[in-house]
C-alpha cells in the first residue's frame, strides 16, 4: 500500500462520514445517526461483525474501521438494513449520537488511533480445487460464518487471465512445487490422495502441461503477477511456503520423480532464484522425497518426527496507526497473545525472511515468525502461518470446526482483516 | 517471605532431602528424577548404568523414555549399539534399537537391525511387527508394507502378521483386504473378534457388500460371528442374529459367548428391528442356561419385545415364565420386578397386580412403590383411570404426586392437576419425566378454566399412544381457549405432535396459529419449530424467512440463540453437527 496516497484518502474518508464534515451518509431521524460496532471485549460475535461491514458496503455504502480503537471497532451508518443484519447475527453494536461521536473522533486524533474509511466491497476469491471439501480451509471457514461472499476458482481460471476479476486472492494448502503436499510415498493408495493425483494430472494435461509441477508453476507466475498489478493476496498454511518456492525454482527441478519422471536437482537450492520470490530467501530444499517437508522456511516442520518443534504462542506488534495503517489493519485484535497452531507450513524462520518483509506477529525469543506482510509491484501479499486457528493439531480426517463455537477467535480474526484491508482501497485494479 | 527466611528454608529443605537421594542409586533414583520431571537428570543417571551394565533392559528402556520430552530420541544410539553387542538375542533392546533408528530417519538401519533379529529368533513374528511399526511412525507404509509381507514370506505361514495387515489396508481405505486379514487373524486368534469388528465398522457404505460376501465366503463359525456383529452395525441387527443363529455351536459356553457379544454390541437399542434382535438373542441365551439365569434372560427378552412393540412374542415368553417352575418368589428381587413391569406394560394388570401382592413382603418399600407406579401407568393406558386412583392410594411421595396430577389431568381437573404438580416440584421421575411436566405447567398455567375434559381426553389419548386423536382434541381445545389464555400452547403441542407423526401439512398450520403475537410467550417456541419444520422439508428460504421473523420480532427469547444457530446450519455458515 502506498502510504502517502492512503493517508490522503483516509483523511478524506473521515471528513466525508464526519458529522462535522460535508456532505456525508443520510441521516436517520428519530434515532441515533451510527452504529458502533465494538470489537473489544463488548463484542458478542466478532467474527461476524466483519461480514456486517462487508454487507454493508455491499449494499453501496460507507462505513469507517477505527484503528486501535476498542480493538479495531467499526462505524456504521443505522440504516434499517444494518440494524436489521445486525439483530440477525447477534452483533453487538452500541448507538452513537454525533455528539458522542465527535468525542470519540477527537479521542482517536489524540492517541495511536486513526480512522480508516471503507469504501468498496472486495471482489473475493479463493483457490481451491473445485471438490474440496468446504470446512477444509480456514478463510474459507471464516468467510462462510461471517457472510461474505466469495467465489472458488481453480488452475483453468487462473492460467486463463481469470483473476482480473478479483480485488482479493486467498491461498491455503495448495502444493505449488506440484508434489500432492509430498504425501504421494507415505499416503501411497489412500484413496483421497488418489483422487488428488488424478485431479491434478487431468488438469495440467487440459492446460496442456507436460506434468503437474510444471503446470502449478504456471499458476505461481500468474498469481504473483496478479499481485504486481494491483491484487491483494492472502496465503496461509503451506501456500505461503510452495508459492515462493515455484517462483523461485526458476529452471530448477525442485519436485521428485514421482511429480514430474526426473529426480530434484541435487544442487536445486544453490540454484534458486530468489529474486522471483514474494517473501523469502536463501532456504535449504528438503532433498528427500520421502520427508512431508520442502525447506528450512517453516521453523516447525510439523511432518518431520525429529525436527518437529512444540507449539508456542505469537504476539502481535504494535504499529503506529497514523503512520502505519496497513499493518495496523491487518494486526487488529482484541488479543495480542495468541496460541499457536500447526500446519504444514507453521511458521516462517526468520534466516530466510527477505529484509523487505514486514512482521506483523512472532513467537517472542523463537528462529521463527507467524504473519508476514509485503508489497510486489501494485499489490500487496500477506502470508499467515498455520492451517486452522481453532484446531491447533490439525489431523486429516478431523471434524470439521464449527466457527459458531469459537466467535471471539483472535486466530480467524486476523483472516478476516486480510479481508476486509483492501476494501479501504479506492482505486480499481490495474489489470 | 524476606530473602533471608527463603534462604534458610531452601536450606533445611536441601538438608532434609539430601540423604533420602543419597540413599537412592541406579535405576530407582532414575525414576524419582523421571517422576519429578527431571529428564536430563534422569538420562544421565540410566547412562550411568547402561556404562556398567550395557544390556540392562530397565535403564536402556528408562533412557528411552527420558530422551522423548527432551527432543533427542535419536542420541540413545550409543548405548544401543552397545547392548546390542552384550545381549545379541534381547528381544527388548531390539524393539529399542528399532524405534531408535526410526527417530534417526534410517530406514536402511531399521531394516538390517530387524533382520538380525529375526535372524536371532527365527520363527517369530515379532521383528517384522516391530520393523513395520518402525516404518509406520516414519509415515513409512510402503516400508511397513514389505517388512509384514516378508515375514509372512518367511515365516511360511499365510496368516502370519494378519493383523498388522489388515490394519495397514483398513488405514488405506482397503476394506477388502483388511477384511480377509481380519479373517484370518480371528481365526487363529478369537480375542481379536471385538478389534476386528471395531475396525471394520467403518467401512463406507458402498464398499459394504463386497466386505459381507468376503466373509459370507468363510465358512468358520468365527466368520458368522463377524458377520452378525457388522450387519448389527450397520443396521440390519435381524439378518445379523439369522446368520448367527444358523451358525451356532453345540458347544454351550462357545454359543453363549457369542451370543453375549452380539448382544453387546446391540447395546441399548431403541429401533424395533434391533429390540426383536436383542430379545431374540436373550432367548437364545435362555435356552442355554440354567434356571435363574434363564429366567433373567426371558424377562429381558419379555422386554425386548413388549418394548418393540410385539406383544404375542412378550406373552408367549412370559406365559413360559408362568410355566416354570421356578414360582416369581424364587426369582431374584430385580427379575421379579422386571416380571411385573413387564406384565404391566403388556395390559396383563391383573395377573401383575395379583404378583405384586405375592411378592410384596420380599421386596423393599421403594421397589413396592414404584412396582405400584408402573401398575398405575398400566391401568392409564387402559384407560381404567378408578382402577389407576385405587392403586395409587395416598402415595404422598414426589413420584405419587406427579402421578396424582397426571390423573387429575387425565379427568380434566387443570387447577388440580396444576397443585399436584407444583408440590411434586422438579424431582419426580427422570430427567424426561421432568422436563415433559414442565412443558405441561407452561400449557396448564395460562388456562383460566379450572376444568377441561376435552384437554384431559387429548393428553390421555396421547398418553395411549393414540396421536392422532391427541392431536385431533388438542386443536379442538386450541381452537375454544384465547390464545394466550392456553389456546396458543395447546396449538404448540398438536403441532408438535402433527410433525412428529409425519403429518407436516397439518403440523405446519398448527404452528401457524400457534405463532400469534397475541401469546407471546408460545410465539416464540412455535416459530421455532416452524423454522425447523420448513427446513426439514427442504424450503430452505420459508425456513430463514421464519427464523429471521422470530430473531427479529422476539430479540429477547430465550429461543434466539437456538434459532441463529439454525439459520447459520441453513446457509451453510457452520457444519451440520
Amino acid at each position: 500500500m502506498r502510504r502517502r496516497e492512503f493517508l490522503a484518502r483516509a483523511g478524506a474518508g473521515a471528513l466525508a462520514l464526519s458529522p462535522l464534515g460535508r456532505g456525508g451518509l443520510p441521516r436517520w431521524t428519530g434515532s441515533p445517526p451510527w452504529l458502533l460496532v465494538p470489537m473489544d471485549d463488548a463484542q458478542s460475535d466478532h467474527l461476524k461483525a466483519y461480514g456486517l461491514a462487508f454487507r454493508m458496503l455491499e449494499r453501496g455504502g460507507r462505513a469507517e474501521w477505527f484503528l486501535n480503537y476498542r480493538g479495531g471497532s467499526f462505524l456504521l451508518p443505522a440504516d434499517p438494513a444494518t440494524t436489521r443484519d445486525a439483530a440477525l447475527a447477534g452483533i453487538s453494536t452500541e448507538p452513537l449520537d454525533d455528539g458522542t461521536l465527535v468525542r470519540i473522533r477527537g479521542e482517536i486524533a489524540g492517541g495511536n488511533m486513526d480512522a480508516v474509511p471503507l469504501e468498496k466491497a472486495p471482489k473475493v476469491a479463493v483457490y481451491a480445487p473445485p471438490n474440496a471439501a468446504p470446512w477444509d480451509d480456514a478463510v474459507t471457514m471464516a468467510l462462510n460464518y461471517a457472510g461474505i461472499k466469495f467465489e472458488k476458482i481453480w488452475d483453468p481460471q487462473v492460467i486463463g487471465q481469470g483473476l482480473k476479476a478479483y480485488d482479493w486472492l486467498h491461498l491455503h494448502h495448495e502444493d505449488f512445487t506440484g508434489q500432492y503436499s509430498k504425501f504421494f510415498l507415505n499416503y501411497a493408495g489412500a484413496p483421497w490422495l488418489v483422487d488428488m493425483v488424478e485431479r491434478n494430472r487431468a488438469t495440467a494435461r487440459s492446460l496442456g502441461f507436460s506434468n503437474v509441477p510444471a503446470e502449478k508453476r504456471a499458476v505461481a507466475v500468474a498469481i504473483a503477477q496478479y499481485v504486481e498489478r494491483g491484487g491483494f493476496l492472502f496465503a496461509m498454511c503451506t501456500a505461503t511456503e510452495t508459492l515462493d518456492l515455484a517462483l523461485a525454482a526458476d529452471g530448477v527441478d525442485i519436485a521428485a520423480s514421482y511429480a514430474d519422471g526426473t529426480p530434484m536437482a541435487p544442487d536445486a537450492s544453490a540454484r534458486m532464484r530468489w529474486e522471483h520470490a514474494l517473501a523469502f530467501q536463501n532456504a535449504t530444499l528438503e532433498l528427500s522425497p520421502t520427508v512431508p517437508v520442502y525447506s528450512d522456511i517453516d521453523g516447525h516442520q510439523v511432518n518431520s518426527i525429529e525436527r518437529r518443534q512444540p507449539l508456542g504462542s505469537f504476539t502481535l506488534f504494535n504499529f503506529s496507526a497514523k503512520i502505519d495503517p496497513v499493518a495496523t489493519m491487518l494486526v487488529q485484535n482484541h488479543r495480542q497473545v495468541i496460541p499457536d497452531f500447526y500446519g504444514l507450513t507453521t511458521s516462517f524462520t526468520r534466516h530466510t525472511l527477505k529484509s523487505s518483509v514486514t512482521v506483523l506477529a512472532d513467537e517472542p525469543g523463537a528462529p521463527w515468525v507467524k504473519y508476514i506482510h509485503g508489497e510486489r509491484g501494485q499489490g500487496t501479499w500477506t502470508f499467515f502461518g498455520g492451517h486452522d486457528p481453532e484446531d491447533p493439531q490439525h489431523q486429516i480426517g478431523d471434524a470439521p470446526t464449527d466457527l459458531s463455537l469459537h466467535p471471539h477467535s483472535p486466530g480467524y480474526r486476523l483472516i478476516l482483516n486480510n479481508v476486509l484491508f483492501p476494501a479501504a482501497k479506492k482505486k480499481e485494479l490495474k489489470t | 517471605m524476606t530473602r533471608a527466611r527463603l534462604t534458610a528454608l531452601t536450606l533445611a529443605l536441601t538438608l532434609l532431602a539430601s540423604p533420602a537421594m543419597a540413599q537412592q542409586s541406579g535405576i530407582p533414583r532414575g525414576f524419582e528424577l523421571e517422576r519429578r520431571g527431571d529428564y536430563a537428570g534422569a538420562a544421565t543417571v540410566y547412562r550411568t548404568v547402561l556404562a556398567s551394565r550395557p544390556a540392562d533392559l530397565a535403564a536402556l528402556l528408562g533412557l528411552e523414555r527420558v530422551l522423548l520430552p527432551l527432543n533427542q530420541t535419536a542420541a540413545i544410539l550409543p548405548e544401543v549399539r552397545a547392548a546390542l553387542a552384550a545381549d545379541p538375542k534381547n528381544p527388548g533392546i531390539y524393539g529399542v534399537a528399532l524405534r531408535a533408528w526410526a527417530s534417526a530417519d534410517q530406514p536402511d538401519s531399521i531394516r538390517a537391525t530387524a533382520e538380525r533379529w529375526a535372524a536371532a529368533a527365527p520363527g517369530d513374528e515379532t521383528p517384522y511387527r516391530e520393523w513395520g511399526a518402525a516404518a509406520l511412525s516414519r509415515r513409512d507404509r510402503p516400508g511397513a508394507l514389505e517388512a509384514f509381507r516378508l515375514g509372512r514370506q518367511r515365516l511360511g505361514r499365510p496368516d502370519a502378521l494378519a493383523a498388522e495387515m489388515a490394519q495397514l489396508a483398513g488405514a488405506d481405505g482397503d476394506f477388502g483386504t483388511a477384511s480377509r486379514e481380519w479373517l484370518a487373524t480371528i481365526r487363529r486368534l478369537p480375542g481379536y473378534h471385538e478389534v476386528a469388528v471395531n475396525a471394520l465398522a467403518p467401512t463406507p457404505e458402498r464398499l459394504r457388500d463386497e466386505v459381507l460376501g468376503i466373509i459370507a465366503d468363510d465358512e468358520s463359525f468365527s466368520a458368522r460371528r463377524l458377520e452378525a456383529e457388522l450387519l448389527a452395525e450397520w443396521g440390519r441387527p435381524g439378518d445379523g442374529l439369522g446368520r448367527l443363529e444358523h451358525a451356532l455351536p453345540n458347544d454351550k459356553p462357545q454359543a453363549l459367548g457369542a451370543l453375549r457379544s452380539f448382544v453387546e454390541q446391540l447395546g441399548s437399542p431403541r429401533r424395533p428391528e434391533a429390540l426383536r434382535a436383542r430379545a431374540r438373542a436373550l432367548e437364545l441365551i435362555a435356552d442355554r442356561s440354567d434356571d435363574a439365569a434363564a429366567a433373567r434372560a426371558r424377562l429381558e427378552a419379555a422386554q425386548a419385545y413388549s418394548a418393540a412393540g410385539d406383544r404375542d412374542a412378550a406373552s408367549r415368553l412370559l406365559a413360559q415364565m408362568g410355566d416354570s417352575p421356578a414360582s416369581p418368589g424364587d426369582l431374584p428381587p430385580g427379575a421379579a420386578s422386571t416380571l411385573i413391569t413387564v406384565l404391566a406394560g403388556e395390559g396383563k394388570l391383573d395377573e401383575a397386580a395379583r404378583r405384586l401382592d405375592e411378592l410384596s413382603p420380599a421386596l423393599d418399600a421403594g421397589d413396592r412403590a414404584d412396582l405400584r407406579r408402573a401398575l398405575v401407568r398400566g391401568y392409564v393406558k387402559a384407560g381404567d383411570l378408578d382402577r389407576a386412583q385405587a392403586v395409587l392410594g395416598s402415595d404422598s411421595t414426589v413420584d405419587g404426586l406427579a402421578l396424582h396430577g397426571w390423573l387429575r389431568l387425565y379427568r380434566g381437573d387443570v387447577a388440580g392437576a396444576l397443585a399436584a404438580f407444583k408440590l411434586a416440584g422438579p424431582f419426580a421421575g427422570d430427567r424426561a419425566e421432568a422436563t415433559r411436566r414442565t412443558a405441561l405447567l407452561a400449557l396448564l398455567q395460562p388456562i383460566e378454566a379450572d376444568t377441561l375434559p376435552g384437554l384431559g381426553r387429548a393428553m390421555l389419548a396421547l398418553e395411549q399412544g393414540d396421536t392422532s386423536r391427541a392431536t385431533t382434541a388438542l386443536e379442538r381445545v386450541g381452537g375454544n381457549l384465547p390464545p394466550a389464555k392456553g389456546g396458543a400452547e395447546a396449538n404448540l403441542l398438536a403441532g408438535r405432535l402433527a410433525a412428529s407423526a409425519g403429518d407436516t401439512t397439518a403440523a405446519e398450520r398448527l404452528l401457524r396459529v400457534a405463532a400469534v403475537p397475541e401469546a407471546p410467550a408460545t410465539a416464540p417456541a412455535a416459530e421455532l419449530a416452524l423454522g425447523e419444520l420448513l427446513l426439514a422439508r427442504q424450503r430452505t428460504a420459508d425456513g430463514i424467512a421464519q427464523l429471521e421473523h422470530l430473531i427479529l420480532t422476539y430479540p429477547r427469547s430465550v429461543l434466539v440463540p437456538q434459532a441463529r444457530r439454525l439459520l447459520d446450519q441453513a446457509r451453510g455458515a457452520v457444519p451440520r453437527t
